[in-house]
């Protein structure tokens, strides 16, 4: 399943105007109204790209409008998920992969910082003890190789 | 299922266990919220109400059916983020999926019963044949109907999983041999979820399942009994070629330049603007694809009837009314209907012979 990419069929017209669907233009004019959302009352929000018709054209417009920006990051959790701020500060593109390296999910995130990126404070509470019993075996083998 | 885990323990600790990360938990739930046209705070909230929830205990009947809605459930992408979900309840009862068998099955769905009564939920997949007392289907010598009835009555919701279960399917396709009914056609008092298509999506099945579990609720039903989330839209709303359909561009043949060049199926027979589901946005296989993106029109799987609605490949324009079909074929008798098979085979054979190009007209034979 993960080498679908080569079989040698593609739409006829894939980089012609036939594969624009002429949504790329509204879906820009409602990012901006979410961005406008988030200056305005810090609200986030988000949108499905693989809920609307979208042709490969649609994608390549939406692309060059935002641009890339500075933050890109890539998390491995059951398949690797790739998170980029657009050239637009607020707009960020994150694409869910599964470990067959097929996109399952992908989104616009219209935000500070995407939620998957946070630490979760319950997270957090066991990082502490972790490195807490790490120091305290690292003090039992002061002496010794210190590696716990 | 067989299982090892205690069921006293919550999601989240299942997960650590199992090495899946609260931020590929926070993936699976964005994504179901999102199929759910829930906002995204929703995922959060939905994935800390999830982490922190009981297994749910499950009874899962099987009646008149393939075993293909389980197949479907049980085969998505690995390592699969639908599977998540399973992680969430006991499966107490699956025929297929159970290692007991016999007595020891059947006990084991009394026991849940008993354990939970007024909290399981019940899947049903596969139609109730009712004809002749319900000879047809039995289980441990208990018709479907008794089973179902028996079962439903300590159930906090039902959901009917497949098209079969939620409006009778192919077995209630004409001449329906054996009298099958759906779930909701015998049981009125519970609520009933359907959760059609042949099989449905496992997706689909998944988020019900998760908005069951974490907000306690049933989803909003449309008038067919299915979540609007999922089933609001037709596949020709959603349909990638759509844009096609609306500059007039169709494929008249499988073979022609419109078909390669991935234009509206249409003409060609596409259920699509019929038939509500979520195939154009989910899709099938881990994302991969689904019929019409392989070039295939929609079949209307996930509509009651759907085999009986005229022949896949008339268009929808095309005026169908297959009872009128039934009438003129039982009028015109057997063995009419014997010498036209005849005709048409013979037709078939010349169009071999001379490399004809066989047409829609002949597909529909």
């Amino acid at each position: 399943m993960n080498n679908l990419k080569g079989i040698p069929i593609t739409m006829a017209g894939g980089d012609d105007e036939l594969a624009l669907s002429f949504n790329a233009d509204p879906l820009l004019h409602e990012i901006a109204s979410l961005l406008c959302d988030l200056v305005e009352s810090g609200k986030s929000s988000s949108i499905d790209l693989r809920s609307l018709p979208l042709l490969p054209g649609d994608y390549g417009k939406l692309k060059d409008v935002l641009g890339q920006g500075e933050v890109s990051a890539t998390l491995e959790a059951l398949g690797a998920t790739h998170v980029r701020e657009t050239a637009i500060h607020g707009v960020w593109w994150v694409t869910h992969y599964n470990s067959d390296e097929t996109v399952v999910a992908e989104f616009i995130e219209v935000t500070t910082i995407p939620d998957i990126l946070r630490t979760h404070p319950a997270d957090a509470r066991v990082g502490l003890d972790r490195l807490r019993s790490r120091l305290s075996l690292a003090a039992g083998t002061d002496n010794g190789d210190g590696d716990a | 299922m067989e299982t090892a885990m205690p069921d006293d323990q919550t999601l989240s600790e299942i997960l650590a266990r199992r090495g899946v990360s609260r931020r590929a938990f926070l993936k699976f739930c964005a994504s179901l919220a999102t199929l759910m046209a829930m906002p995204p705070a929703m995922a959060a909230e939905m994935a800390e109400t999830l982490a922190k929830l009981k297994r749910q205990s499950v009874i899962w009947l099987s009646f008149q059916e393939c075993t293909g809605c389980t197949e479907s459930i049980t085969r998505s992408h690995s390592p699969t983020l639908e599977s998540l979900i399973f992680d969430a309840i006991s499966l107490d009862y699956h025929h297929t999926l159970q290692a007991a068998s016999g007595t020891a099955a059947e006990a084991a769905r009394e026991q849940a019963m008993k354990d939970n009564y007024g909290k399981y939920l019940v899947v049903v997949d596969g139609s109730v044949p009712m004809k002749d007392g319900g000879v047809y289907s039995t289980i441990a010598g208990v018709s479907n109907h008794d089973m179902l009835v028996e079962t439903a009555k300590g159930a906090a919701a039902i959901i009917a999983v497949g098209t079969c279960a939620a409006y009778g399917g192919i077995p209630r396709a004409n001449p329906n041999p054996t009298g099958a009914v759906a779930v909701s056609d015998i049981i009125k008092d519970k609520p009933i979820i359907n959760v059609p298509g042949c099989p449905p999506i496992p997706v689909v099945m998944t988020g019900v399942m998760a908005h069951l579990l974490t907000l306690g609720t049933t989803p909003v039903l449309d008038e067919l009994g299915r979540p609007k989330v999922f089933f609001g839209d037709t596949i020709h709303d959603r349909c990638y070629r759509r844009p096609f359909y609306d500059q007039g561009k169709f494929a008249k043949r499988f073979d022609d330049e419109g078909a390669r060049n991935g234009w509206c199926l249409f003409e060609l027979g596409c259920k699509g603007p019929t038939t509500h589901n979520a195939c154009a946005t989910t899709k099938w296989n881990g994302g991969v694809s689904f019929p019409i993106e392989s070039g295939h029109g929609c079949l209307g799987c996930s509509e009651p009837d759907f085999w009986d609605a005229g022949s896949f490949y008339t268009s929808l324009s095309m005026p169908a009314d297959p009872l009128k079909y039934t009438a003129a074929a039982a009028l015109a008798g057997a063995a009419v209907g014997v010498a036209v098979s005849f005709v048409n085979r013979a037709r078939k054979d010349e169009a071999k012979t001379a490399h004809q190009t066989a047409t829609l007209a002949d597909l529909r034979k």
